[in-house]
């Protein structure tokens, strides 16, 4: 039986891309997964993993380091007020998270203020990691390989998740929206694909012109920087564990033929309940919603938004990042929820820094340590996690926020308590969960 | 450092030299190397000084702009603030519209060089240059300070690193890029100091954050000036900004760096900087990898160190010297490095003897791929290695291959290009102009018009930018098309070079061809397209 679903493999390999004019020849690595696959699997693209089986996490990057103390805002702060005395938010420009608390969102998170008022968002505030690194580079792979800011890694979190947990699963496990596989996703057993909306991706910076007609954008981007993209998987495969380059071909070859399509069927049989924002940001939120809707069994999508490197201008900036993200994410949100999935779904954010406290004198502000992140979805408990930390000078850490949370036990939190696995395997030890589920 | 003998020296490694020193070539070109020493065959390959000289393409140093443009820019500020708004936004795009087109022409002249057997070598050492000292467009947004960067990486490419790495420190398209331009001595920005140490020469973990805010200091002063001549209005497009060194917004104070104490300006900090013992490591470990894909083993790594310090920093030697080192032949690293996007595309072109496809296509094509030209992710450059593959990229070099191979006469689309894009980056199509009196692009039958207009140069652009099935005169001989066992290893010692084909991939090589002979165009067509839509040739 076995042989059999062999062979059948292989035909379906010799007719895949190129219309059957290949013959091809079965890499080393396969020999064994593929025998486990049609073993196990029989027609499915992903196998249930151990645990909560169905459960779905979306990462949410924001690339160049997020000015946190301007997204969620302690507007009553005095300290803020002094370290900020042009950017620095008023308690009118903010939406507070309820009567009693002192902290609210930029008001360009009008979508997130409500999904915090329906239950369905957590702020982890003060979340970060001992002896912060400013570089963006080194600070991105630190959150993407979960290790102690001293240590590096080969591997990345997300990698070593599906290495534990997953192994025997098809590459479509871990979808990535965009053209570059994160840094998160290194693995023994490399998994993930790359599947993006269209739409291009919109270059947001201090004099940004928002494009509008769809007709004009054709040569035309909006002016300003990227900024650092962070961290793919490249960035650590060279380091200390060498993936071999043409198994890596190979593999990818595979991945090319089996799942691509899959994506696009399942793309096709999910509908969008709402509308999206027609930013690229909102297009493939609208995709991962369609993914989840057309049945795919995915564990983790992965979508990165950049340009959050304000180091100038940052006003306006910020402001169009911040209403970029919101909209599109409060979107996805209700339109699972008219699915009825947002209960196997968890958003996670997260930026690889956040801002120095006190602004500089080009209106903008230099790369920080610690910051505030989103949990969002149907399971989350919501409400306020973690403390807020001091921002006195006297307690910061040359000049930046220091952490309260260590971000792993956010990654712990989220694994445990939805994606169903022990952390400490993937964590390489224990750290304290949060109360962010129920 | 270890030379290889000439007794070692052979087609394969000629192959591989070939290949990861330029572009890759002929069986000719290895043929010629091949029968070379191996010092001589390095040599060979970069060629002679004066290769350096470089005409730039009219486009870049011409403005682009009409004057209509330039006295709308001039005169934005008069408008009314909704005017402002609007106009500003069709000048806006117009300006992008232009550099755009600007950037496809010096794409094409790049690649033009890049394809250009005299060229090559000395090309991809520019092409490591524009990764490791990344500059992106998306912040410069101006096409003639990024060809001078390009230029001068071209002329110091073979002389000492220092005369780069303080070339780079006072380039204006890099004093934009890292905001260097905009440092003041009561506010320095920390932005070049950073990179300069952690990407540039050092790597992280080789500095403190304080040296970084003293260099930081030590740069003030150096910065970018738009020369005005008097009465005549500033103007990026046909003035670009060059380098000046302002002495009123220098910090001329003390500084201590590295440990060492004095009033330092940038040249100072360049030079306290590549004396640092990590400054010849990290520069020679990134060469090793660029050429290779691989990290040095430790035992390489010293060699390469000892090497360059030898040739006290100088590049072209130091090349040579890597290019003949047989280590740099090592088995293990056979099958290790990925060919970049814009190698794979010039290697193809030239191993298949065809011309490059236009300008706009070729850009096109490697920005697809994950390598714009002049559009660098971020400062880190690109990652390259494993990077440049993923489902989707190495889906379309399959696809793009087939263009190169078979042709795209007969193809109603271009994969899923904006043929639109494409033809206003080839100049077949002008952005309306936007005017300060007369009808805005908002009214419905300008928007009609534009949209006609804009589908017939599309067209038009498919036209243009149609790629001719590579000729096969060059690629088989009569005799090889008699017997497809040989026209097999005919092709694959041109397409793989320095590789050991395995007994499964001449399988699959030998089924494409079939077993008929005389093999006809369409069997030829398909065992190369075999041999370039596999795994095996996405490595050099």
């Amino acid at each position: 039986m076995k042989e059999a679903g062999l062979k059948t493999r292989r035909e379906f390999l010799r007719t895949g891309l190129l219309g059957g004019s290949l013959c091809w020849t079965v890499p080393g690595f396969l020999q064994n997964t593929m025998l486990s696959l049609h073993a196990a699997a029989d027609g499915q693209l992903v196998q249930g993993v151990t645990g909560k089986d169905g459960n779905i996490l979306v990462v949410l990057q924001l690339a160049g380091g997020n000015d946190g103390l301007n997204t969620v805002v302690p507007f009553d702060h005095d300290d803020y007020r002094r370290a900020r005395p042009t950017l620095g938010l008023s308690e009118k420009q903010v939406l507070r998270l309820g009567p009693k608390e002192k902290v609210g969102l930029h008001s360009a998170l009008a979508g997130l203020a409500k999904s915090y008022e329906a239950g369905d968002l957590a702020v982890v505030q003060g979340v970060g990691y001992p002896n912060p690194n400013r570089s963006h580079f080194r600070s991105t792979e630190i959150w993407a390989t979960a290790t102690d800011a001293e240590k590096s890694s080969s591997t990345g979190w997300i990698g070593r998740y599906f290495d534990n947990a997953c192994t025997g699963c098809d590459a479509a496990v871990g979808v990535t929206l965009g053209s570059q596989t994160p840094q998160a996703f290194a693995a023994k057993t490399p998994k993930g694909v790359l599947y993006e909306a269209g739409g291009r991706r919109r270059r947001l910076g201090a004099d940004g012109e928002p494009e509008s007609d769809g007709s004009m954008t054709m040569a035309m981007e909006a002016d300003g920087e990227d900024g650092p993209a962070g961290g793919s998987i490249g960035d650590i495969a060279g380091s200390s564990g060498k993936i071999d380059a043409l198994d890596f071909l190979e593999r990818t070859e595979m991945d090319v033929q089996v799942t691509q399509k899959e994506i696009a069927a399942a793309s096709g049989r999910g509908k969008n309940g709402v509308p999206y924002p027609g930013s690229w940001l909102g297009n493939q939120f609208a995709l991962i919603s369609r993914l989840i809707a057309g049945g795919l069994k995915t564990r983790i999508y992965y979508v990165s938004q950049g340009g959050y490197d304000t180091h100038t201008g940052q006003a306006g900036a910020h402001d169009r990042l911040l209403r970029e993200m919101g909209d599109a994410v409060s979107a996805f949100l209700a339109d699972l929820k008219a699915q009825g999935n947002l209960g196997r779904v968890t958003l996670m954010t997260f930026s690889e820094f956040g801002r120095r406290v006190k602004e500089n004198a080009s209106g903008g502000t230099d790369h920080g340590a610690a910051a505030p992140l989103f949990l969002a979805g149907g399971g989350v408990t919501a409400g306020l996690l973690g403390e807020m930390p001091s921002l006195a000078p006297r307690d910061l850490d040359d000049g930046d926020i220091k952490f309260n949370v260590d971000f792993r036990s956010v990654y712990a939190t989220v694994l445990e308590k939805h994606l169903g696995v022990k952390s400490d395997p993937i964590l390489g030890r224990a750290f304290p969960l949060l109360k962010a589920y129920g | 450092m270890a030379t290889l003998p000439a007794s070692a020296w052979d087609k394969e490694k000629a192959g591989v030299l070939l290949q990861r020193a330029g572009f890759g070539g002929t069986p000719q070109e290895v043929e010629a190397l091949a029968a070379m020493q191996p010092w001589q065959a390095a040599d060979s390959l970069l060629g002679s000084p004066d290769l350096a000289r470089a005409e730039p393409p009219a486009s870049v140093t011409q403005p682009g702009l009409t004057e209509q443009q330039r006295f709308l820019r001039r005169r934005l500020d008069l408008l009314t603030p909704k005017d402002r708004g609007r106009k500003g936004a069709e000048l806006y795009r117009a300006i992008r519209a232009e550099q755009e087109k600007r950037l496809t022409d010096l794409r094409g002249w790049w690649f033009e060089r890049m394809a250009n057997p005299a060229t090559a070598a000395r090309e991809k050492v520019v092409l490591f240059l524009h990764g490791h000292f990344a500059t992106s467009e998306e912040k410069v947004r101006n096409p003639t300070v990024l060809f001078q960067q390009n230029q001068m990486f071209r002329e110091r490419a073979m002389g000492p690193w220092s005369d780069l790495v303080l070339g780079v420190a006072q380039d204006p398209a890099m004093l934009i890029y890292l905001d260097g331009a905009r440092s003041r001595p009561e506010q320095p920005n920390e932005n070049f100091a950073r990179e300069l140490f952690e990407l540039f020469t050092l790597g992280e973990g080789n500095y403190s954050e304080k040296d970084i805010q003293e260099a930081a200091r030590a740069f003030t002063g150096w910065t970018v000036r738009l020369p005005k001549k008097a009465g005549e209005i500033m103007d990026e497009e046909t003035t670009p900004p060059s380098f000046v060194n302002n002495p009123k917004w220098h910090d001329s104070k003390s500084k201590k760096i590295f440990g060492k104490t004095g009033s330092f300006d940038g040249e100072d900090v360049v030079r306290l900087t590549l004396q640092q013992p990590a400054a010849p490591r990290w520069i020679t470990g990134k060469l090793w990898r660029f050429y290779t894909g691989s990290n040095p083993t430790e035992e390489t790594h010293r060699e390469l160190v000892s090497t360059w310090e030898e040739n006290k920093g100088q590049l072209r030697p130091f090349l040579q010297a890597m290019w003949t080192n047989p280590s740099f032949y090592a088995p293990e690293l056979a099958r290790q490095r990925i060919k970049s996007p814009v190698e794979w595309l010039v290697g193809l072109c030239r191993q298949l003897e065809r011309p490059l496809p236009a300008p706009a296509l070729a850009s096109e094509i490697t920005t697809q791929l994950g390598q714009k030209l002049f559009a660098p992710p971020n400062v880190k450059g690109w990652d390259g290695g494993i990077t440049w593959i993923n489902t989707t990229s190495l889906e379309k070099r399959y696809e793009y291959a087939s263009w190169l191979v078979s042709g795209t006469l007969g193809m109603r689309r271009l994969g899923d290009m904006d043929l639109g894009r494409l033809a206003i980056q080839s100049g077949l199509l002008e952005v309306p102009r936007p005017m300060i009196e007369g009808t805005p692009m908002e009214e419905p039958d300008m928007k009609k018009e534009f949209a006609e207009k804009r589908k017939a140069a599309a067209r038009q652009a498919r036209e243009l930018l149609a790629v001719s099935p590579a000729p096969l005169a060059p690629l088989a001989a009569p005799e090889d098309r008699q017997d497809p066992a040989r026209l097999v290893s005919r092709l694959s010692t041109r397409l793989l070079p320095g590789e050991t084909t395995p007994p499964e991939l001449q399988t699959r090589f030998r089924k494409a061809a079939g077993e008929t002979a005389p093999l006809n165009d369409a069997a030829i067509r398909q065992t190369i397209l075999a041999i370039v839509q596999s795994p095996v040739y996405q490595l050099g």
